[in-house]
């Protein structure tokens, strides 16, 4: 799974990256609840046809946005199956598997379905979100919004050193590979035990020299949060014109409010 | 340490011990017929830059299809769709398939345990002033292990572990669902797997069914008197199980509908059973397997370190 964190793509400098991390964060969680909370798939799937639209604007690989979407979306294919056959009243067919009779009932399909749009423009939403923001500054955001001290700081922590470990643990699967540590099921097992066992180990001693680093640094116990400038008359003036579009969209289409 | 030891042992004598975890050489074993091609493309894995390469040594390659299909009366449909040869992330709850009671709820659910959890580290790291780098450095290290692949060849697909049976060995349970609750924030924005409104859910199910159960099935192991490979197994093998049936249990209690609840749940239950049930097997394997070979490589680590878990 892991191919490529996307937020390698947020250093490309566009309309999207140079918004606040704080408006952004803002906007998606607007539209995550109107295409959690919506009724209806259409405005679910306009949601996802408008931020996969962007998405392609940016020039983002699309292999990668088919991978992202992949896996959730098997997810999903299996409960539509299961709610189709077994919530609702009304029979739509019917399917004989080994001597025991499946009915699919429209209900089910429905729902099913209308999940299915939802997980689709939610997904959409978070992938263009972590397309457009590199992570140090969601942090940073978060830290804005009075998310705990300690939990932004291990955060930091965590995805600093998740790239350090990786190169690290890399060279090594790439050294058991060479000596051929995959090629029989038990060996690629106690390979694969030796390769996370040493990764663990690299971890604790690099804590010990990241915190000796750190100290020099000036670092007492907790990272130094500066405050975060106010939003600008752009970024305020979007984060107003986007939530009111969310709104109205959502008024529109996901409950039929016309007015 | 280890990997300066990897490099130079390429020219060194190698050992037979050494050959049996792939990590060095080892007498020379009967080559498969395609081991050079598997060299060869080792080699060009070498060549490509580093983050990129660690990247690429990562990714799922190619995980065996073979499109076997579970046959069970009720769920064909669903096991069919379930050994479809991509990689399985059975273990997260995607974006938006909960409704937004439901996310609220998970959410009022997870946040004790972390609010707990950041105490704990608070708490800690007052005594001990590097605990915070450290959390973070094996909060790292969990987070990759949980992003190697494992082939589960009963499903035809890759999983992945979740790490967070060794997590609360190492760091014990409070600290693992913080870990995880970050863990899965990331993977949620920068991978697409978990998600923002599921945030909650996943945590409860990872964080904290997940590293509980592990740490508690480990701590009540040992006062049994079963050795510590056992205690570790089992705990690896019950933390993925608890952390799949919740899983199971939050998507059936969001989903049922009109229908039964306890249908529902054991639908989605039996849908994973082919990925999960052996990944739990393997994850025990990886949890001994890891805690072996920090104790044998550097048991220090486990008796200074005030990691505070059960180890």
């Amino acid at each position: 799974m892991f191919d490529l964190f996307s937020d390698i793509f947020t250093y490309r400098d566009n309309a999207l990256t140079r918004i606040d991390p704080r408006v952004k964060l803002l906007i998606a969680l607007a539209a995550l609840i109107a295409v959690v909370t919506s009724a209806r798939p259409v405005l679910p799937l306009a949601v996802f046809v408008l931020c996969l639209g962007t998405i392609a604007a940016l020039r983002i690989p699309a292999k990668l946005v088919a991978l992202r979407l992949a896996a959730p979306f098997s997810t999903v294919a299996i409960l539509v199956v299961i709610q189709t056959f077994v919530t609702g009243t009304t029979p739509l067919f019917s399917l004989t598997l080994g001597g025991w009779t499946l009915t699919a009932k429209a209900e089910g399909l429905r729902q099913g379905l209308l999940l299915g749009a939802r997980v689709l423009g939610a997904l959409s939403i978070v992938l263009l979100l972590g397309i457009a923001t590199p992570a140090h500054r969601i942090f940073q955001a978060l830290r804005g919004f009075r998310i705990s001290k300690e939990w932004v700081e291990i955060a930091i922590l965590m995805y600093r050193y998740i790239f350090v470990l990786m190169d690290r643990a890399g060279d090594l699967a790439a050294a058991q590979r060479l000596r051929l540590g995959y090629t029989a099921p038990r060996r690629a097992l106690a390979s694969f035990t030796a390769l996370a066992g040493a990764t663990v180990v690299h971890s604790f001693e690099q804590a010990g020299r990241t915190h000796d680093a750190m100290r020099l640094r000036g670092y007492r116990g907790t990272m130094p949060f500066g405050p975060l400038p106010a939003l600008g008359r752009r970024d305020r003036g979007l984060l107003a014109l986007l939530l009111t579009v969310i709104a109205a969209a959502y008024g529109f289409f996901a409950w039929g409010i016309t007015g | 340490m280890i990997d300066d030891r990897v490099k130079t042992r390429t020219t060194v004598t190698p050992s037979k011990a050494g050959a049996r975890n792939g990590l060095h050489g080892g007498s020379i074993p009967r080559l498969p017929r395609t081991a050079g091609i598997a060299a060869a493309r080792n080699l060009r894995n070498l060549e490509i830059g580093s983050r990129k390469r660690a990247l690429e040594i990562f990714r799922v390659e190619k995980c065996p299809a073979r499109g076997g299909i579970t046959i069970s009366k009720g769920l064909a449909a669903a096991a069919f769709l379930c050994a479809l040869p991509s990689p399985a992330f059975a273990m997260h709850i995607s974006e938006g398939i909960l409704p937004i009671s439901w996310a609220v709820l998970w959410y009022a659910v997870a946040l004790p345990f972390v609010a707990w959890g950041l105490r704990d580290l608070r708490r800690r790291s007052e005594e001990t002033p590097w605990f915070k780098p450290l959390v973070g450095l094996v909060g790292a290290a969990v987070f990759l292990i949980s992003c190697m692949p494992i082939p589960v060849p009963s499903a035809g697909t890759c999983s992945h572990p979740s790490g967070t049976g060794i997590a609360a060995i190492l760091i014990g349970p409070g600290l693992t669902t913080v870990v995880a609750s970050i863990a899965l924030t990331l993977q949620a924005l920068f991978l697409a797997h978990g998600g923002i409104t599921t945030l909650g859910a996943n945590i409860v199910s990872m964080g904290v069914a997940g590293a509980w159960v592990g740490w508690g099935v480990f701590t009540a192991a040992r006062r049994l008197g079963l050795p510590w490979f056992a205690a570790a197994f089992l705990a690896g093998m019950f933390s993925d199980w608890a952390t799949y049936a919740t899983t199971s249990l939050e998507l059936a209690a969001a989903l049922h509908g009109d229908g039964s609840f306890t249908t529902m749940f054991s639908l989605i239950l039996l849908a994973f059973v082919p990925t999960q049930l052996p990944l739990g097997i393997l994850e025990g394997f990886l949890c001994a397997g890891v805690l072996k070979f920090i104790r044998n490589r550097r048991p220090e680590l486990l008796r200074t370190v005030p990691a505070g878990g059960a180890a």
